[in-house]
């Protein structure tokens, strides 16, 4: 990870901080800071170390089961019987699959935390903000205009993302007022984008053909097969400058979340870091919904299991909740690809029937604080 | 008696807050009910507050008590007039370096996120974060930790720093957020109705804490109060407000008259000397109205 937490040396060496310590320094203080730059290195290596297995489930655990040793040899290209069969498969099948539906579920997660701290509203999720409903309906005109294919197969999610860019641009307009983004203009012009969108590409898909209407209804439940490398790279690197960008602002959402005036009051330069946090996890989204529909979920669901366990402190909820995402989206699509192989469940399907029970049953034990 | 408040600086250095001629509204909406015809929340206001006092602001609903809160932290901008906070013009300032000298606690904070007091206390210390290319996060330094556990002590929510603050009770979150502004390290600490929701042995916590750290860091504090006799008893000088305007400033022997407070609240009111410290104390008069304003003591 890019990120680091409070400066190790000064745990070991108490004469490198700067400003002088004040006298009444006691113990507890020292403690403390040493308990939570330990809590966050040890959450930190416990997700990385999850998120690892977990490629490595996915890997062995997909529709086309590998034994342990095949697994090996195509990870490490060593030559061992079968071998070229079991490479293919890895690199050129599961790989990509098993890459972009960490970085899909790392994505949502991470802006759902985001927006949920950013609207003060514990409800919200990445599809509140009205851009994927814009998505949606730029996938729907492509697909009625026969633009699927075009640009090397990048078509449909090229008209998905200029759809999300323009709602976009339209929530923004509609919610913005002289330099300042207020919060509930901000929800209510993504609830509008949202229904008339939504009320557009009805209109769109009553008009479809039966075999467009197919690929539309498909591509609505999400789905994370075949990805092209381009779409991939595309995400992985929009994922990437989201988190840094999200993870300098993690202490300004902290106080955000509480309150906007107090934040404010506290130095926090609070119409710059709404805007930005809007549009990073707005344009993150659209990027997202282009490439594999519709997940739902992972963007509500994750932010509150990772609140549950470790606290509401952006700085280690954001990281968290990202590899957490990446984690259950994973696991959901091999699920989704295997238990009906050859056929495939909608990964969303999967991820309401994973997060749904878990997380009713997790509000109703209210297991707040497990390590916090 | 309603002495108009234009008050000189005097011998002592710069006052911690120079306000001159300040007049402000909402710009949307027309939605003050004291001055329908031009909106003007605050009019023409002109005071100041010297360091080191506590001034209470008092006034009845919709007399801008807020609003002048908000003017003075910089949450809202002034359409005319300036703000003067130790002599620099407050417009010109960072909202970074204003906080680092002037905290603002507010009436209440949303607590829908498990945030611990720790989390909260440390909050405070964000206009000194330093960032970087190995911080991004932002983390707290050993010294930001230090202040925060003085800051705990000095409101008694050590024992408290690893609860939730949704678990506590209002009067520990009254001292969480004492604490979280204490956490600024400033020297004006403004409270938005520091005692409001509190029961009385709360109350007194709150006010005893409040004199305490007043008395030690020389802090300048400005607090907004419904409680007329929490800032009689608490505060050197009591600005009263009536439609966006000061209608005087003074101390509480000044200021809590039957006749002031006639005027500005538009009701009769009792007033006679608290048996401990001799200061005005205000009671509502029995139901039956007939009774002529009772004074006692004062005059």
């Amino acid at each position: 990870m890019i990120v680091h937490p409070p400066s190790q040396s000064s745990l070991s060496d108490p004469s490198t901080i700067a400003p002088p310590v004040p006298s009444r320094i006691h113990e507890g203080v020292a403690s403390w800071q040493a308990l939570r730059a330990r809590r966050w290195y040890a959450v930190m290596g416990l997700m990385v170390f999850l998120t690892c297995g977990a490629i490595m489930f996915c890997l062995q655990f997909g529709a086309h089961a590998l034994t342990m040793a095949e697994l090996w040899s195509a990870l490490t290209f060593t030559k061992s019987g079968s071998e070229e069969v079991a490479r293919a498969i890895i690199w050129d099948i599961q790989f990509p699959r098993i890459l972009m539906g960490l970085f899909v579920g790392a994505s949502l997660a991470i802006t759902g935390a985001a927006l949920q701290a950013l609207v003060r509203n514990p409800l919200a999720d990445p599809y509140v903000l009205g851009i994927s409903s814009g998505a949606a309906f730029g996938a729907t005109i492509g697909l009625a205009l026969g633009l699927g294919s075009i640009v090397g197969g990048l078509g449909l999610p090229l008209c998905a993302f200029i759809g999300g860019g323009l709602s976009i641009v339209l929530v923004y307009g509609v919610a913005a007022s002289q330099g300042q983004l207020p919060m509930h203009k901000l929800l209510l012009a993504g609830v509008i984008v949202n229904a008339v969108c939504s009320a557009l590409m009805m209109f769109a898909t009553s008009i479809l053909n039966p075999a467009s209407l197919y690929r539309v209804v498909m591509w609505l439940m999400g789905t994370l097969s075949a990805p092209s490398i381009p779409a991939l790279i595309g995400i992985g690197a929009s994922l990437m400058l989201a988190v840094v960008l999200l993870l300098r602002e993690s202490q300004a959402l902290n106080l955000l979340a509480v309150g906007e005036d107090a934040a404010r009051s506290s130095g926090v330069d609070s119409d710059r870091v709404q805007r930005l946090v809007f549009l990073v996890s707005a344009v993150l989204t659209g990027a997202v919904v282009s490439v594999s529909g519709m997940i739902g979920f992972v963007g509500m669901v994750v932010p509150h299991l990772v609140r549950i366990l470790c606290g509401a402190d952006h700085r280690l909820l954001l990281p968290v909740s990202a590899l957490g995402g990446g984690i259950l989206l994973m696991v959901a699509d091999t699920v989704a690809r295997t238990v009906v192989a050859p056929a495939e469940i909608p990964v969303g399907v999967i991820t309401a029937l994973i997060g749904g029970p878990f997380f009713i049953y997790l509000l109703m034990t209210r297991k707040y604080r497990f390590f916090a | 008696m309603s002495q108009q408040a234009s008050v000189s600086a005097g011998s002592s250095p710069s006052p911690a807050f120079e306000v001159n001629r300040l007049s402000f509204r909402y710009d949307s909406v027309r939605s003050s009910p004291s001055d329908a015809v031009s909106g003007w929340i605050i009019k023409g206001m002109e005071f100041a507050v010297h360091q080191g006092e506590i001034v209470g602001v008092i006034g009845p609903n919709g007399s801008g008590k807020s609003s002048l809160l908000k003017l003075l932290t910089k949450l809202v901008r002034p359409q005319e007039g300036s703000i003067r906070l130790f002599g620099a013009e407050m417009g010109t300032l960072s909202r970074e370096s204003i906080a680092r000298q002037v905290a603002y606690m507010p009436q209440d904070l949303s607590y829908d996120f498990p945030f611990s007091v720790l989390d909260m206390v440390l909050m405070g210390r964000f206009p000194y974060r330093r960032g970087g290319v190995w911080n991004l996060v932002g983390w707290e330094r050993q010294d930001d930790l230090a202040v925060a556990e003085d800051a705990m002590a000095q409101t008694d929510v050590t024992h408290l720093a690893n609860r939730m603050i949704d678990t506590l009770s209002a009067g520990e979150r009254q001292r969480v957020l004492l604490a979280r502004a204490l956490a600024q390290v400033p020297r004006v600490l403004m409270l938005d109705e520091p005692t409001a929701h509190l029961d009385l042995n709360h109350q007194l916590d709150v006010c005893r804490i409040l004199k305490r750290v007043h008395a030690q860091l020389q802090m300048t504090v400005v607090l907004v109060s419904h409680d007329i006799n929490l800032a009689s008893q608490y505060c050197d000088r009591i600005l009263v407000m009536k439609q966006g305007a000061v209608v005087c400033f003074g101390s509480p022997q000044e200021v809590i008259h039957p006749q002031v407070l006639a005027e500005v609240y538009g009701c009769q009111v009792l007033v006679d000397a608290h048996p401990d410290t001799g200061l005005p104390r205000v009671s509502l008069p029995s139901q039956d109205g007939h009774q002529t304003v009772a004074v006692s003591g004062m005059v």
